[in-house]
């Protein structure tokens, strides 16, 4: 096979919110340079909608878009293939296809992939990209009753916007979301749980690429955008709707039976024995790094993912990494920390592409300041959720205060307090504390002489730290 | 502190004018002088209210009303003349939002306080005029909206429309509104039009803190920030035929742009760290207030002159922002309507600032003297002929930009002799709120909520409104009211009220 020999300044791999945003930021800093973005798939991520709730949080939509609709700049060349092997020495990578792609800055961006529960199973699916969405769209449609393990955004996610089904909910935790709340605001979820009306939704075109065959494109794709629930429609078609949540439980069998009415047969904790048509695994991921062989391996961090500095570098010259691939290794600000989300990628591929940037114009450049507060704004059960900070007091211990405002139906406010400091947030409804919160926290002023009137209804804080 | 009823709180308030009102020595300790408020009929209920609730049994929390502010701020060293309320007065930080106060810099007991500037520094307004009418933009309003900060454009200029790294920003902060002149995205003329020519020279980037350089950069390579927002705004009456020519408006129907932004968290850092050194400068030099949100130092302490210094280049950081507004403000509408800004006549009307302290020479029982002005929501308001006013606005007085909150009207009013006088040369900056009944009458239960959470093991406190309110529904200070007791007060005159029909968000 003939072999193909590309040049270029930048070169990154992967079309997932971090390569994009990665991508992005390359152009803007460098326009007159030669930028490759490689990706496993015909479609790219882009952010749409991008909405600022304060200085710092921000709320935004992920679109898929063909590759030639995208609206990168004329410098960034996409390259539709994948990469097989890293020889950093040379700073050139091999791609399937069997081209060489010499480059100066690399940028991986690989994302990551669902934890299944038990690999190779065709009734259980994990849920991580448009692909698989539109699989188990089609699943749902035909099945009477499923389980859903996984405590986090996604299975949320899809536990509200189930219609016309037996759902089985299995949780570890004793209340449900706890990736993004806490029992209090579970409580305040509950209720929309309960409610069987639910707003009409567009429809979402499938936008899959002509004449490809059905892969099971759970590995190639690039994972789904926040609030990807909110445009398709996911409703059975057999049953009445139902909701059953197991808390403190997990499954501890799994059986294929045949020839039964149910072709799995699940086996919690508690002893309990669901069978069902399919079974949702959404309790997280893992960085998706083992399959590019590098001729120098990289330095991992304890999740296992490709340690990086505060420049978004790796242990291996001029090579980066951004987004779910990569763990944070420098030494994180007291109220940031790593949590795989479009939030993260967004910031982590762009902080990636302005640091190469920077370091080929030999420009000294500060990390940015959104790794100095952990922020992610999305949609839960209807509401619009804000976290900020160590909103679940991470890494606080017990050692801290809780102060709490809440109306049920309309918001829940948690302000998360340490020596009379504010280190965290959780902002359920439109409060329009956003910024007035991203502000109290990075000040770190002390709050003591305020006490529980910070949050008093009658109290616009936010037009009180002017 | 002493607790009183409110009856005999009354007893230290006493009304000078129709629209002015004296707080006498006595009513917080260690008033130095007096203090003052301007508010009309309406307001005065509103301010009234205010203290009487805080008079209520159990009502020691931090958030002091308006009066006891002032009151406050009257016991600070070194405050000459009056601790003055604008007719927008609400609560803020140590200041009441509304409040200026000015120290003599020749006593060495002055000082200068952070609080009295407030966290968003030289958050201001800026207002672009246009050639346009009502009816050339009744139809592409939202299309400007939304053209108006959607884009950075690449490739204008060398470093881009904002500052980006490192060295820009430094030179940025020490440069103000001459930076954003060197690289080509503001016309020379437009800094003529703006308090200060947009640049502090006293600004010194070297005592801005690296966290609040990093605070200030613009995140991810976006403009975006929360307070960042623009209206597109039509002339609705013009109350001052001249002043109004001078300022190119000569009819009603004529398109204005109102840029309002400030100096992003950079701002916020320089005031945080602040108030952290002036704490211990507190404890060495033995300063005394009545309220720890006071913190303050003496102005020719070191604390006091990094403040000052980094202050100012916070403020010169604002100034940028406001002119990378500008300048993506004129390509939008060059752009849609394919003439350029000049032709379009988009002059900058002018540029002021709410949130300064600032040395200026004003007349102080009969003697000049050079006093450091803190203006914390107040704005800047020069009568005719003062010298630090553009050649332009030598007959009419100083523009003063007062915009209402987003989508309410907005005002041009022009500054007074009698306000040189009375207030320092100030007046209001727009409206205000900081205690409102909005949202107290809601339906509050904790119960199920608490339940749940007695497992985390934290102790939890929750929030409740703890007073039965009186009748008034709103607390908020309606802009016309406030700008009509400035005229009223001759502390600014009314010139050109503009009512907006699209905001932009940044």
């Amino acid at each position: 096979m003939e072999t193909f020999e590309i040049k270029t300044t930048f070169l990154i791999v992967g079309g997932g919110i971090a390569g994009v945003s990665c991508a992005e930021n390359v152009s803007f800093m460098c326009p007159g340079e030669k930028i490759l973005l490689i990706t496993e798939s015909y479609l790219i991520k882009a952010v749409t909608n991008l909405r600022c709730l304060g200085k710092m949080v921000q709320s935004f939509e992920v679109e898929e878009k063909e590759v030639k609709d995208s609206k990168l700049n004329e410098n960034v060349d996409v390259l539709e293939d994948s990469v097989i092997q890293v020889c950093s020495e040379e700073k050139m990578v091999l791609t399937k296809s069997g081209k060489k792609i010499f480059y100066s800055f690399l940028c991986l961006c690989t994302g990551a992939q669902p934890k299944l529960i038990q690999q190779g199973n065709p009734f259980i699916f994990g849920i991580r990209d448009t692909e698989s969405v539109l699989d188990f769209q089609e699943k749902v449609k035909s099945s009477r009753r499923l389980v859903i393990v996984g405590n986090g955004g996604i299975a949320s996610e899809i536990v509200y916007e189930l219609g016309n089904i037996e759902v089985h909910w299995v949780v570890k935790d004793s209340f449900i979301s706890s990736t993004f709340a806490d029992p209090g605001a579970a409580e305040f979820f509950q209720k929309k749980l309960e409610e069987s009306e639910k707003p009409g939704k567009p429809i979402l075109k499938r936008m899959r690429y002509k004449g490809e065959s059905m892969t099971s494109g759970s590995l190639k794709g690039a994972a789904l955008g926040p609030d990807w629930h909110r445009k398709i429609d996911i409703s059975g078609g057999k049953s009445k709707h139902s909701l059953e949540i197991h808390y403190k439980t997990e499954v501890s069998n799994i059986k294929s039976t045949e020839n039964e009415e149910y072709p799995l047969e699940i086996t919690l904790s508690n002893n309990k024995v669901i069978p069902c048509d399919f079974l949702v695994s959404a309790t997280g991921v893992d960085p998706r790094i083992s399959h590019i062989p590098t001729d120098v391996s990289f330095e991992l961090g304890k999740d296992g993912g490709i340690k990086v500095n505060e420049m978004m570098e790796s242990s291996v010259e001029n090579i980066f990494a951004a987004g779910d691939v990569c763990c944070a290794g420098w030494d994180l600000a007291e109220n940031w920390f790593q949590m795989r989300l479009w939030t993260q990628a967004r910031q982590m591929g762009a902080m990636a592409g302005r640091s190469m940037a920077a370091k080929f114009k030999n420009e000294p450049i500060y990390q940015d300041f959104c790794f100095e507060l952990f922020t992610h704004a999305t949609h839960l059960f209807g509401y619009q959720v804000v976290l900020l900070g160590n909103f679940n007091g991470q890494g606080l211990g017990q050692d801290y205060e809780i102060l709490l405002r809440y109306t049920p139906d309309l918001e829940y406010i948690k302000f998360v307090m340490k020596d009379g400091r504010l280190k965290g947030v959780i902002l359920i409804g439109e409060t329009g504390l956003e910024e007035t919160c991203e502000n109290l926290i990075l000040n770190g002023l002390d709050l003591t002489p305020f006490g529980d009137d910070i949050l008093n209804p009658d109290v616009d804080i936010e037009d009180f730290f002017d | 502190m002493v607790v009183r009823t409110y009856d005999e709180e009354l007893k230290y308030i006493e009304r000078i004018s129709d629209c002015c009102w004296r707080i006498k020595k006595g009513f917080q300790p260690n008033m130095n002088v007096e203090g003052c408020f301007y508010v009309n009929k309406k307001l005065e209920a509103l301010m009234f209210e205010e203290l009487r609730n805080s008079c209520r049994p159990g009502q020691t929390g931090g958030f002091l009303p308006g009066v006891k502010q002032i009151a406050n701020v009257a016991a600070l060293p070194g405050i000459v003349g009056k601790s003055i309320g604008l007719p927008d007065i609400h609560s803020g930080y140590g200041f009441a939002i509304g409040n200026m106060a000015a120290f003599d810099m020749d006593n060495p007991e002055s000082v200068v306080s952070p609080g009295g500037v407030g966290f968003d520094i030289n958050c201001g307004v800026r207002l672009l005029r246009t050639n346009l009418f009502e009816k050339d933009v009744q139809d592409v309003k939202e299309d400007l909206a939304q053209s108006l900060f959607d884009h950075i454009p690449v490739g204008v200029g060398s470093k881009g429309i904002i500052p980006m790294n490192a060295k820009d920003l430094e030179e940025a902060l020490e440069m103000g509104m001459d930076w954003s002149l060197r690289e080509g995205y503001v016309w020379a003329e437009d800094k003529e039009h703006c308090e200060e020519y947009g640049r502090m020279l006293n600004a010194d980037a070297s005592k801005v803190s690296m966290r609040a350089k990093k605070r200030g950069l613009p995140q991810l390579g976006t403009l975006g920030a929360g307070n960042h927002y623009a209206e597109i705004q039509i002339v609705d009456e013009i109350y001052d035929k001249r002043s109004a020519s001078k300022m190119g408006i000569n009819e009603t129907g004529q398109v204005c742009v109102m840029i309002h932004s400030g100096s992003r968290g950079l701002g916020h850092q320089v005031a945080t760290d602040a108030l952290v050194q002036m704490e211990k400068a507190m404890k060495r030099d033995k300063i005394e207030v009545n309220d720890r949100q006071l913190a303050c130092a003496r102005i020719n302490s070191q604390e006091g002159q990094d403040y000052l210094s980094s202050m100012a280049a916070a403020a010169n950081y604002a100034w940028v922002n406001r002119s990378s507004m500008t300048f993506l403000t004129r390509q939008a509408f060059a752009k849609l309507f394919k003439q350029s800004p000049d032709d379009l006549d988009m002059h900058v009307i002018y540029d002021v600032s709410h949130n300064i302290a600032k040395i200026e020479n004003h007349m102080v029982d009969g003697k000049e003297k050079k006093l450091l002005v803190h203006r914390k929501g107040s704005t800047r308001a020069f009568p005719p002929h003062h010298p630090l006013i553009p050649v332009d606005y030598q007959l009419t007085g100083q523009p003063v930009l007062v915009g209402g909150t987003m989508g309410t009207c907005s005002y041009i009013l022009t500054g007074t002799e009698s306000g040189m006088k009375e207030t320092f040369g100030s007046t209001c900056h727009g409206a205000g709120r900081a205690l409102s009944r909005a949202k107290s009458r809601r339906n509050i239960d904790y119960t199920q909520v608490l339940d749940k959470m007695k497992e985390m093991g934290i102790a939890i406190r929750v929030a409740s409104p703890k007073l039965v309110m009186e009748e008034a529904p709103e607390s908020y200070k309606d802009v016309t009211d406030v700008v009509n007791t400035c005229h009223e007060a001759g502390i600014s005159a009314k010139c050109v009220k503009l009512r907006p029909i699209a905001v932009i968000k940044g």
